[in-house]
């Protein structure tokens, strides 16, 4: 298959989430973008409630991403169907935190400092 | 002439190509764009056909040639992805979701003749149109899908799909949907008897009256009620799927979920205010190619043994063949198992045995296995470099292997990704290594449900 047979492909696969993905990318940028002007670093600020939820909504995907393809996770049954899962889990979850972390930090800063 | 530059959707497209690109992957882009030179000529060509097999042909000659004047003969505005149809029939899918403008696939330069061929004069190379014009062509490529012979089943007709507990998935998207609606009101009846059946003639998507089998009994699974119904399948033959591993594995598989199966029967009538079916003993030998073979074993059995039984839901599955058209010009088959039934080609290199201007590709073409739209991806650039090979006088350099494919769902949500072609008894031509054919996975589901649909669009371009 040549390369425009594979973009072709994954043209038509993706494109009636075209909207969902573009508003999650914009999401993402706008948060980091507001939260870098504020004075925030990748790694260098922690907060374990953002953490966690980003665990969460990764690990939610194992219910939900089978469910979103019509499927369920009894029928993930081959070590390619889990390594393809847990990808997706890891993704979701990394996505997660980069925009529930840097939003928790402009949350902080929002809140005056106590006298 | 079809022209459509000011498609957004298309336009869009092209866009997201040319952006994609850019982002690094121009050079293998191009390098793969200009790997097939273009030739001139001025040769006349006519496509009749233009579902998966001749849209396919029209973007990839028109791509491939220049100064010919190709035209694709095709009736219909919309264009349907028929495999999605069996997830239509199933529930999982609506059925807006399997259609989409012919318009957006039809390539500049090509002339779209938006009506039916009515017949093939192949001595005279001329295909006479439904108004009664007639197109001249060089070269032909037949690409007219089958024909779904439910007249053969005294009583049926595809009018009937929906009514009278009958279903279909084969007979249109809205037969697929009426089926779906079919089965739903058979398991809100809470009980009852089902009849899956099989035809006794090669037909698109072999897999396709197994996978309704394995949905339905999802459902009636889910249902919660599962013993308060009866599931039937009734085959012509004695298997039930060419290739062997998937053959037994189907097999046994309905055993395990209380599926009854009789073999080396055809449905032959259906009464549908009674809901009663007539089922005709084939003969054990029952292996047919085409319905003359079938009627010829049935004569040849001693006595017609006949059985009648009732059902609350029928799924029913029409004996196929070319169309009536291609059926009565001379490029049909003479003689050998697709005689009087299937177009005439060589199975490896797609051109017409008796007119080497004509090949053939897709359902419409005698050949063991083969009538998918997988199929379809990998013949078209073997008609397409056998087709200019023919037209510069050169040996014909490429042979079809019977690369087919079959997305056997074996409940809502799993499949196994099965790949075969004519070799070594059928033998698995897997294309992912880390996909195993004998194994049912979410994956292979996932293909079915979220990619195919994809690359079907893909081949229609030409694309892959
Ligand atoms: C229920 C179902 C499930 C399937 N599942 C799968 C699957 O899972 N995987 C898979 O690979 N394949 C599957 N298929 C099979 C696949 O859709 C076909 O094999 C494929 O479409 C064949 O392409 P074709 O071009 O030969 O025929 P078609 O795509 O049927 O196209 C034939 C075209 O010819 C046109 N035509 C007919 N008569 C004339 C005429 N007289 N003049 C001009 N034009 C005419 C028609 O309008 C049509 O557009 C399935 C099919 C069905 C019905």
């Amino acid at each position: 298959m040549t390369v425009t047979g594979a973009l072709t492909i994954l043209w038509y696969a993706l494109a009636p989430f075209l909207w969902l993905m573009v508003t999650g990318l914009l999401l993402l940028v706008v948060v980091q973008v507001l939260a870098h002007l504020r004075g925030y670093r990748l790694l260098g600020y922690r907060c374990l409630g953002a953490n966690l939820a980003a665990i969460a909504i990764g690990l939610s995907g194992l219910w939900w991403i089978p469910l979103f393809t019509n499927s369920s996770l009894t029928y993930v049954a081959t070590v390619f169907d889990w390594a393809a899962l847990i990808g997706a889990v890891i993704g979701l979850a990394v996505i997660a935190w980069l925009v529930l972390s840097p939003l928790s930090y402009l949350l902080r800063v929002r809140q005056p400092s106590p006298p | 002439m079809s022209r459509h530059a000011r498609d957004p959707s298309r336009l869009d497209r092209r866009q997201f190509l040319k952006l994609s690109a850019g982002a690094g992957a121009a050079g293998l882009l191009y390098s793969s764009g200009l790997q097939a030179r273009s030739v001139s000529t001025n040769a006349r060509i006519v496509i009749i056909g233009g579902g998966a097999g001749g849209m396919a042909m029209a973007n990839r000659l028109s791509r491939r040639l220049d100064g010919a004047r190709i035209s694709l003969v095709e009736p219909r505005e919309v264009h349907h992805y028929q495999p999605g149809w069996t997830l239509v029939a199933s529930g999982v899918w609506r059925p807006e979701k399997t259609m989409r403008p012919n318009s957006r696939f039809v390539p500049g330069g090509v002339d779209w003749v938006r009506q039916p061929a009515a017949g093939i004069d192949a001595a005279n190379r001329k295909v006479e149109l439904g108004d009664g014009s007639q197109l001249d062509y060089d070269y032909l490529v037949v690409a007219t899908g089958l024909q779904l012979n439910y007249h053969l089943i005294d009583g049926m007709s595809p009018d009937l799909v929906g009514s009278h507990g009958i279903g279909s998935v084969y007979a249109s998207i809205e037969g697929a949907a009426r089926t779906r609606d079919a089965i739903d009101s058979w398991i809100a009846q809470g009980s009852g008897k089902g009849i899956f059946t099989a035809a006794p003639t090669p037909v698109k998507c072999a897999g396709a009256p197994l996978k309704m089998t394995f949905t339905t009994l999802s459902r009636l699974e889910a249902s919660g009620r599962r013993d308060a119904f009866q599931v039937e399948f009734m085959a012509p033959g004695a298997g039930l799927f060419s290739q062997p591993y998937v053959n037994d594995f189907v097999k046994q598989r309905f055993d395990d979920q209380g599926v009854t199966r009789r073999h080396h029967y055809r449905i032959s009538a259906i009464d549908p205010q009674a809901r009663e079916a007539e089922f005709t003993f084939v003969g054990p030998d029952s292996e047919f190619t085409s319905h003359h073979e079938l009627r010829e074993a049935e004569f040849s059995a001693e006595g017609e043994r006949k059985v009648v039984t009732d059902y609350d839901f029928i799924h029913v599955v029409p004996p196929m063949s070319a169309p009536d058209f291609v059926k009565a010009s001379d490029l049909i088959a003479q003689d050998g198992p697709f005689r009087g039934e299937w177009l005439d080609v060589d199975i490896y290199t797609l051109q017409h045995n008796r007119y080497p201007e004509v090949f053939g590709i897709g359902d419409v073409i005698g050949a063991p296995i083969n009538k998918t739209a997988a199929s379809v991806k990998a013949q078209a650039p073997v008609v397409e470099a056998n087709l200019i090979a023919q037209i510069q006088g050169q040996a014909l350099p490429l042979r079809h292997n019977g690369y087919t494919s079959c997305p056997m769902i074996t409940g809502i949500g799993k499949a196994m990704l099965v790949e075969f072609g004519y070799e070594d008894n059928f033998a698995f031509l897997p294309s992912f290594p880390f996909i195993d054919p004998r194994d049912e996975s979410w994956a292979a589901w996932v293909m079915k449900d979220r990619m195919l649909q994809p690359a079907y669009y893909a081949v229609l371009e030409g694309q892959a």
